[in-house]
């Protein structure tokens, strides 16, 4: 029997990121929002106060967990620990799904905290599919598979990153998360059409949407979810929601993070797109808009990265940070 | 079709040295580690990492390597707010860039990455200039601190179950007290300190100014009630007592040991010790009697 669109996993709605700045709020005011999704490792081994708002919010609301840890794609044994937390965490919050990126976070035992890019060929293909049916029993449900934003390609590769994607899903029978935010910041970095990609993923197993903001610095894109969704990236997620049909959207906003009010509204955006039925070409020229005149207005680069035993600064360092990761910051200490 | 040049593995190794590598991915590149796994210069960088349109290999590389080092300051420097406003920022990140290449994280949690940052800063302190305390100690004393307020935020705590109150600990029969044990709140974290920090520590948190203190012994509890965390400065002989009931000893053991520092007349000793178990009681110190 073919397996159901999107794996069986239902459309939640407009949902928004569960950050701790935000903490009090949502325990006062319990926001109409349709559902939170959580970074997974600020949570594993919490026994404090976040794990106490986790599940006075899982009570509430329907929760996904979006892990930063798993790297899928590193030749380091999975943590078999770590992914029966997960499974633990899963059940206890009645998890909605478990989804984490398409990327290796560090090898050699080592962790760099970031979503590293692998080279796309055969040889990774065969890996990252083999790994991933390990997660899926282990967490004996279908895993979620993200596209990351990347800033480096590799020799090696041999094909673009949405047959990666669609290959990976289809054969080890996982979901897809589609960041919409990061295809448009890749295909700066990368120079290839984000239409196309959007156009090309499976999309009956695509279970849910990303959106963020992002930093153009002009000769590329940083992936900083430091500020709103740009004109080109609601472009694009109208184009994958008339493909899919809808699926459930995530607003990520991870750092200079306002009042709960202002993400909520951000999100909600998200409505304005849902009827939308775009002109291809309509689309198509959004989508390369920022691209061609080369730098979104809202958001400037980051003040240069210095300190002390650190290389001089060169010409890309005017990057500004990416921020995938949302550390979580003790609220009351 | 063409085999990859290189195995994942050799990319991987290669990638994660030159994006960590402390003077950039160029020196990354030509580091013997990262020549054993593919010997390429920064020139040839172009056969492993691809360029875009508008910046080179190595320019992309670049913003790995910024990230890597950005990202986890910003980390240590949250962790360690306190000890990073007294620093000021840049000295606290010369000391945290040298404990990121010492200690790199192994952890799939953040919450670890600084974890053994005061032992670090104790071990590669510079020399005390004289036999006394100094400034080193001074800072080492905060991120000690800072280390077991954020652990205890975050570990296990007695919101989910009864602590003992005053009235179960004084049924307990005089001739049981040679055999009985307290067990202590999970929560509950002792911290054995040079200087008197107390203060400072909550000015320096909520952004006020306050001198720095002269070098004294002191002692904090640190515990946990209803998710928020408190500090309780302790006496001596308090301190005492409550690291051997920690420990495990039986409550006459720990009053011996704390009976030994207290310099007050056994009268008034005993007085004490009945209004600091009813404050500690109080306080959630101790979850059951065995």
């Amino acid at each position: 029997m073919p397996a159901p669109p999107r794996l069986g996993y239902p459309d939640l709605g407009l949902g928004i990121g569960l950050r701790s700045p935000h903490f009090r709020h949502i325990l006062q005011e319990w926001p109409a929002v349709d559902w939170f999704e959580v970074i997974s490792e600020n949570f594993l081994d919490s026994q404090g106060r976040p794990r106490y708002v986790l599940e006075q919010v899982a009570e509430r609301y329907p929760v996904v967990m979006h892990g930063v840890s798993l790297s899928i794609g590193s030749t380091d044994p999975l943590d078999l620990d770590y992914l029966k937390k997960l499974a633990s965490l899963a059940r206890q919050t009645k998890a909605s799904w478990v989804s984490d990126h398409l990327c290796w976070t560090g090898v050699a035992g080592r962790n760099t905290h970031d979503l590293l890019p692998i080279p796309l060929n055969e040889e990774t293909l065969a890996h990252v599919v083999e790994r991933l049916r390990v997660v899926q029993d282990v967490l004996e449900r279908p895993f979620v598979l993200e596209n990351p934003s990347s800033y480096v390609t590799f020799a090696d590769s041999t094909m673009p990153e949405w047959e990666f994607l669609t290959r990976v899903a289809e054969e080890a029978d996982c979901g897809l998360l589609l960041d919409v935010n990061n295809v448009y910041v890749s295909s700066v970095n990368h120079d290839f059409d984000p239409v196309e990609y959007i156009e090309r993923v499976p999309h009956d197993r695509i279970v849910q949407f990303h959106l963020a903001g992002h930093t153009n610095c002009g000769t590329h894109c940083i992936d900083t979810h430091d500020g709103p969704v740009i004109d080109p990236v609601w472009g694009l997620y109208a184009r994958a929601r008339q493909l899919t049909g809808g699926v459930s959207t995530l607003l990520e906003w991870d750092a200079s993070i306002p009042e709960f009010a202002v993400v909520h509204a951000e999100v909600q955006k998200a409505r304005a797109h849902f009827e939308v039925v775009n002109d291809d070409k309509e689309t198509r020229r959004q989508g390369g808009q920022e691209k061609q005149e080369g730098l979104c207005a809202d958001s400037p680069c980051l003040p240069v990265f210095l300190s002390p035993g650190l290389a001089p600064i060169g010409k890309s360092s005017r990057a500004a940070v990416s921020n995938p990761v949302a550390f979580l910051v003790a609220d009351a200490k | 079709m063409s085999e990859p040049r290189h195995t994942l593995d050799e990319v991987q190794r290669w990638m994660q040295v030159v994006i960590t590598h402390p003077a950039g991915p160029a020196a990354g590149i030509e580091s013997r580690e990262a020549v054993q796994q593919i010997a390429v210069g920064p020139s040839q960088v172009e056969r492993v990492i691809a360029r875009s349109r508008a910046l080179t290999s190595l320019e992309r590389l670049d913003i790995y390597y910024r990230a890597y080092y950005a990202r986890l300051l910003d980390c240590l420097r949250e962790e360690y707010s306190v000890l990073a406003t007294s620093l000021g920022t840049v000295l606290f990140d010369s000391f945290a860039v040298g404990y990121l290449q010492a200690h790199p994280s192994q952890s799939y949690t953040l919450g670890r990455l600084g974890e053994t940052f005061p032992e670090f800063l104790a071990e590669t302190r510079p020399a005390p200039e004289s036999g006394d305390a100094d400034w080193p100690e001074f800072m080492i004393d905060l991120a000690r601190l800072e280390r077991v307020v954020n652990e205890v935020f975050d570990g296990p705590g007695v919101e989910n179950m009864p602590t003992l109150d005053a009235a179960r600990l004084q049924a307990i029969p005089p001739e049981s007290w040679p055999r009985a044990r307290l067990v202590t709140a999970p929560c509950l974290r002792l911290v054995q300190l040079r200087f008197p920090i107390n203060e400072y520590f909550t000015a320096a948190a909520r952004n006020e100014t306050s001198p720095v203190p002269q070098p004294a012994e002191t002692y904090l509890a640190v515990t946990r009630r209803d998710y928020r965390v408190k500090r309780i400065p302790l006496a001596a002989a308090q301190f005492r007592l409550l690291n051997a009931l920690i420990a495990g000893v039986t409550i006459a053991a720990a009053i011996a040991e704390a009976a030994a520092v207290s310099p007050l007349p056994d009268a008034e000793f005993a007085s004490q010790l009945r209004a600091w178990f009813q404050a500690w009681t109080t306080e959630g110190f101790f979850v059951d009697v065995t």
